[in-house]
């Protein structure tokens, strides 16, 4: 049977009548979560479980001389400790764009915090003990810390050898580059990856210009804080390695524990249970392979757990330092926009050259802009290696864009909603040529936030309004894949290798297959992230699960829909045409009529079998063009700055989340005022900060994270639904976008407020005390 | 993480100093002892929990005093009726010590022995002229004090005295300290402190004195809360106060910038005191 046999007949039509989707459904994993019943990865412990603790460098740059491992070693119920000698056999290193990434550190350190030595003990308390005495040795070099430091005509070397990387796109589909350790070149500076985005004449168009306005601006590095620190635990059995793991990827790390291990695919099983918060920081690999190389030496299940600190020194996201110069006429359209984003990704390169790319893509905005120049450099340095975070580049990169705007709008004498307006894109113009168009409405978008700005607006002295947009070329790489399985009673299974991270994912899956086959969501089951048992995903990054994943759904149930009828057609002894569909069922000729669990029992003839259904996602049809979609950023603040102290209270936060069709409207809020408080984070609050060759608040005291006190007085989370999207229903993703543009809305308020333009984040009283006293940065306490 | 330790539980006072020493130490809320524990900076061989001794927790009015145990929370000393009706500047000062959790768990004797210099108990007891009452097994070489009550010697130190230094308290290991006594009655007050993180920047009280006069204290910023007592609250210079004070620099403030906010929360806790004590 062919699908051109079947009747069209959708089971509900566009947009009306649903009775799942687009519902505030209650969260599948809420009451779960919120009596403590919830398991995650912490809770997994295997009998017989081994336990680790990382010895880290604590130097910034340093050869390894020797490991003293001795006296650990005599410490009762220490079962091992294992340095990079002893993984002869294994790839030592992982990475999915350059495996430059050691396992333990090899032959020296790159930064403090790096492992060095991994100490496997019967229970925590021996394991750390013998930590506590494991002596090494080392040769201090040269560290570079700061990008200035690390483009130095005679820096030392962070890598002395380079490692291919590959363009953006998709990174040859994503795949690490094959590895190159024995042809590799050797490195001539500490650059990790370069990226450029050109096209009209920049040079002529600035020319022409009446006006150009130049901003540079710093942003700061970060820790995607999430409530769950990294952990993982793996075992060997006779069936391969298992990891579980706080991962939001487990597919792409099933990747780099394979090549580690020279396993097929097949035999590494890496499952997730609930993913306590990622941000992007539990993209791709972390802990799994120190893991899995103390199971693989001591041939037991090892568990690995690391603190907050533990984590920031595991990851923690780019900082940036951008230049951004647009040449426009006299009555504000942009002519040009020519502009260098720096990043300074840490030791080893992780996703910081995707970041790079999306940074220079994201820089410019959802505008017009008929000439550009802009170029990104990625860098290495020797500190904590950075990788996605929420956003990915689109923070680090609208920043500079947006900042610049607003600048130019006091140039021009416009408000910056007029500014923006005369050079917003409308729906479909392409902002990157040969890309999709922007599938979104931003003339309409900017004109709710304005309308709800304005209505609150106070004009009192030492009060500011910013706003800021952003487009991102989200979704990834579309490859994705789903089945559904309906049962004999007609409940369904469904199974996506997608994570459910807290952003609610389980209940949109519940909420698609309930729609698609008419059945309550009661009795619809999910089973997520097992490379060993579900569907294979991607990722679960770039806000791509309710679009992409949300297709693959509704194509698993279109199929499974498919073969029910088939079946029903040999039952009934009628031609295929003849079978229609209904909700959790079909009908027949004669007016007969059978559930989906009558048709399984009667084709299989007992009260036993399935149906399955597969859909699948792939650079074809809706999603040939790329991106899948674009996410884009609308936000407005308004901030009071208290003239004394530079203290910043946020008065009004809008947010527009303009997603195509919410297929949860709580979660879309819930996301979107996430990001945006995320946002205020970095714009306010949060920043790493190095001092020689530590940094000083690797933890949640000191490292500022917004709380609950610092919540805006008014929040407006408005959720625009036009059905623009390529998912399901209209839909688009959500996530990042109020995230992206929060830190120019915060400046520019901040500068509106005080008169001042600041030129690094986040705006803490102390800076912002300093702006508005012409006061540098630090004081020379020489 | 926290290594082992072993764990005393005495019912009294008495069964409580007959456990300490150097290395068997008091623990009320841990909110201080277990993270200085888990940073491996202090391994303790035993603590002595005080939790099960309820004289510790006890508020009354005794001898013109306000006497608070040392192991009521901060929660408790907020929302307790004699020391609203008392000493209302405490309970205010109390309730907004840093976060649920904290206020909750920890305790005001905890709060002022381990002598964080971020301390807003500190500075309000300072500006209220309390005393803290330190109790010791008899027979033991601890202090130099008085004879207390059932073979126990024991002794009153005013904050100045007791607080020498950051995390440095004149208690000594045989020490237990029982309580917090505040002299009545308490005039008026303000506590206004500048918190950005988990811990105030800067907290200034100011408790009216005579008929113009405060006593001003200026904790957090320093190492210790700095006393000042004036005779009129109009002639106060802030600027020179701030100026006198050693501000300790970290993420929350450069010295330059601490200086400053001093200032200012000093000229703001004066005004807020002269409105307060000219209403009727
Ligand atoms: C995140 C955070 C934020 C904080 N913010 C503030 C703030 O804003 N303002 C502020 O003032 N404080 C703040 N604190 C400090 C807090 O007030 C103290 O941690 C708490 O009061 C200590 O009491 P505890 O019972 O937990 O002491 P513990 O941790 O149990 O003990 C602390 C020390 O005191 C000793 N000790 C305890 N009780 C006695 C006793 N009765 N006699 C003799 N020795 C004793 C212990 O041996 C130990 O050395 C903060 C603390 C944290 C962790």
């Amino acid at each position: 049977m062919t699908d051109s046999k079947m009747k069209a007949h959708p089971v509900f039509p566009e947009h009306s009548g649903k009775s799942f989707a687009g519902k505030a459904v209650l969260r599948r994993d809420l009451k779960e979560k919120v009596t403590g019943a919830a398991v995650y990865t912490v809770d997994v412990v295997p009998p017989g479980c081994l336990h680790a603790v990382v010895v880290r460098s604590d130097r910034a740059h340093a050869r390894i001389i020797d490991v003293d491992r001795s006296e650990a070693l005599a410490v009762p119920g220490v079962v091992a400790v294992i340095t990079s000698d002893d993984l002869t056999g294994l790839f030592p290193r992982f990475g999915h764009i350059v495996p430059d990434h050691c396992i333990l550190a090899i032959d020296k350190v790159r930064y403090y915090g790096e492992p060095v030595v991994l100490v496997i003990g019967d229970d925590l308390y021996s394991a750390s003990d013998g930590a506590d005495l494991v002596r090494i040795e080392y040769d201090e070099l040269p560290a570079v810390m700061t990008i200035d430091e690390a483009l130095a005509p005679d820096a030392t070397l962070v890598h002395e050898e380079q490692y291919a990387s590959t363009g953006d796109e998709s990174f040859s589909a994503m795949a690490a580059a094959p590895d190159d350790s024995d042809t590799a070149l050797p490195a001539t500076d500490n650059i990790t990856h370069s990226h450029e985005l050109a096209w009209g004449d920049v040079q002529a168009a600035f020319a022409a210009s009446d006006v150009i306005v130049e901003t540079l601006i710093h942003f700061p590095m970060l820790y995607g804080y999430a409530m769950e620190p990294y952990n993982s635990v793996a075992h060997f059995t006779d069936d391969g390695l298992h990891v579980t793991s706080s991962a939001q990827h487990p597919y792409m790390v099933r990747t780099d524990l394979a090549r580690v291990f020279d396993l097929p695919l097949a035999k590494v099983r890496v499952d997730v249970p609930y993913l306590g918060g990622g941000y992007g920081t539990k993209s791709y690999t972390k802990l799994e392979p120190l893991a899995a190389i103390g199971a693989w030496i001591t041939k037991r299940p090892v568990k690995l757990v690391v603190d907050v600190e533990g984590a920031i020194y595991t990851t923690r996201a780019d900082a940036a330092q951008t230049r951004m110069r647009t040449g426009f006429t006299s009555d504000g359209v942009i002519l040009a926009r020519e502009y260098e984003v720096i990043l300074e990704s840490g030791a080893y390169a992780d996703n910081s050259p995707l970041v790079l790319a999306k940074a220079v893509n994201r820089a410019f905005g959802p505008y017009r802009v008929p000439n550009i120049a802009g170029r990104g450099k990625s860098v290495y340095t020797n500190t904590a290696p950075a990788s996605s975070y929420r956003g990915f580049g689109a923070p680090q990169g609208a920043l500079a864009g947006e900042l610049n705007l607003d600048q130019a709008a006091e140039q021009l004498g416009l408000d910056p909603y007029e500014l923006r307006r005369r050079n917003l894109v409308h729906p479909g113009e392409e902002i990157l040529p040969g890309k999709r168009g922007i599938d979104a409405d931003l003339h309409a978008d900017l004109g709710m936030l304005e309308e709800s700005l304005k209505r609150d607006a106070s004009d009192q002295p030492m009060h500011g309004i910013g706003v800021g947009l952003a487009a991102s070329d989200a979704g990834a790489f579309p490859v994705s894949t789903a089945i559904v399985r309906i049962q004999t009673d007609g409940s369904a299974v469904v199974m996506s290798g997608a994570t459910e991270m807290g952003q609610g994912s389980k209940s949109v899956l519940v909420q698609l297959v309930a729609e698609e086959l008419g059945i309550p969501m009661e009795v619809v089951q999910v089973v997520q992230s097992d490379t060993g048992a579900g569907s294979y995903e991607r990722t679960t990054g770039a806000s791509r699960t309710t679009t992409l994943v949300g297709l693959a759904v509704q194509r698993a149930c279109g199929d499974a829909r498919r073969k029910i009828a088939e079946m029903a057609s040999e039952i009934f002894e009628c031609t295929p045409d003849l079978i229609d569909h209904l909700p959790g069922g079909i009908s027949g000729p004669d007016g007969l009529s059978a559930t989906f669990g009558e048709v399984i029992q009667r084709w299989f003839g007992a009260e036993a079998g399935e149906v399955t259904g597969v859909g699948t996602v792939r650079r074809e049809g809706v999603t040939q063009k790329m991106p899948p979609f674009w996410e884009v950023g609308v936000v407005g603040v308004e901030v009071a700055v208290d003239p004394e102290t530079g203290f910043v209270t946020v008065e009004q936060l809008v947010t527009v989340a303009d997603v195509g069709f919410a297929m949860n409207p709580k979660a879309v809020e819930g996301q979107d005022l996430g990001a945006a408080t995320q946002g205020l984070g970095y714009s306010l609050y949060e920043e790493l900060v190095y001092d020689g060759p530590q940094i000083v608040n690797p933890n949640v005291v000191e490292y500022r994270v917004p709380r609950m006190g610092d919540l805006p007085k008014k929040i407006d989370t408005m959720i625009a639904q036009r059905g623009d999207g390529v998912g399901p229903y209209g839909a688009k993703g959500a996530g990042e976008g109020a995230l992206n543009p929060m830190g120019p809305a915060v400046a520019s308020a901040i500068a509106r407020a005080t008169g001042k333009w600041p030129d690094r984040l986040p705006l803490t009283p102390e800076r912002v005390w300093r702006l508005m006293n012409g006061l540098p940065e630090a004081d020379d306490l020489g | 993480m926290l290594p082992p330790f072993g764990l005393a539980r005495p019912r009294s006072v008495s069964a409580a100093l007959a456990e300490l020493d150097e290395d068997s130490v008091p623990y009320w809320g841990g909110t201080e002892l277990l993270l200085a524990m888990r940073m491996g900076l202090i391994r303790p061989r035993q603590l002595v929990d005080l939790k099960g001794i309820a004289e510790l927790t006890e508020v009354r009015i005794e001898d013109g005093e306000l006497v608070l145990g040392a192991g009521l929370s901060h929660d408790e000393v907020a929302r307790d009726p004699l020391v609203a009706e008392h000493a209302p500047l405490l309970a205010y000062a109390e309730a907004l010590v840093g976060n649920a959790r904290v206020r909750a768990q920890g305790t005001i004797g905890g709060n002022l022995c381990f002598a964080e210099p971020r301390s807003d108990v500190a500075t309000v007891l300072s500006a209220l002229s309390a005393e803290v009452r330190l109790v010791a097994a008899d027979g033991t070489d601890g202090a130099d004090g008085t004879d207390g009550a059932d073979g126990t010697r024991e002794r009153r130190l005013d904050m100045a005295a007791f607080l020498l230094g950051p995390y440095w308290t004149d208690r000594q290991p045989d020490e237990l300290l029982v309580d917090v006594r505040i002299p009545l009655p308490v005039t008026a007050g303000v506590y206004l402190k500048y918190q950005t993180v988990e811990r105030p920047t800067v907290g200034v009280a100011a408790v009216a004195r005579g008929a113009a006069g405060c006593r001003l204290v200026v904790g957090a910023v320093g190492e210790l809360p700095a006393g000042f007592d004036f005779e009129d609250v109009a002639s106060v210079d802030a600027e020179a106060i701030a100026g006198e004070l050693e501000p300790t620099p970290d993420l929350t403030g450069s010295i330059l910038y601490k200086r400053h906010v001093t200032a200012v929360f000093i000229r703001r806790a004066l005004a807020e005191l002269a409105e307060k004590v000219s209403a009727p």
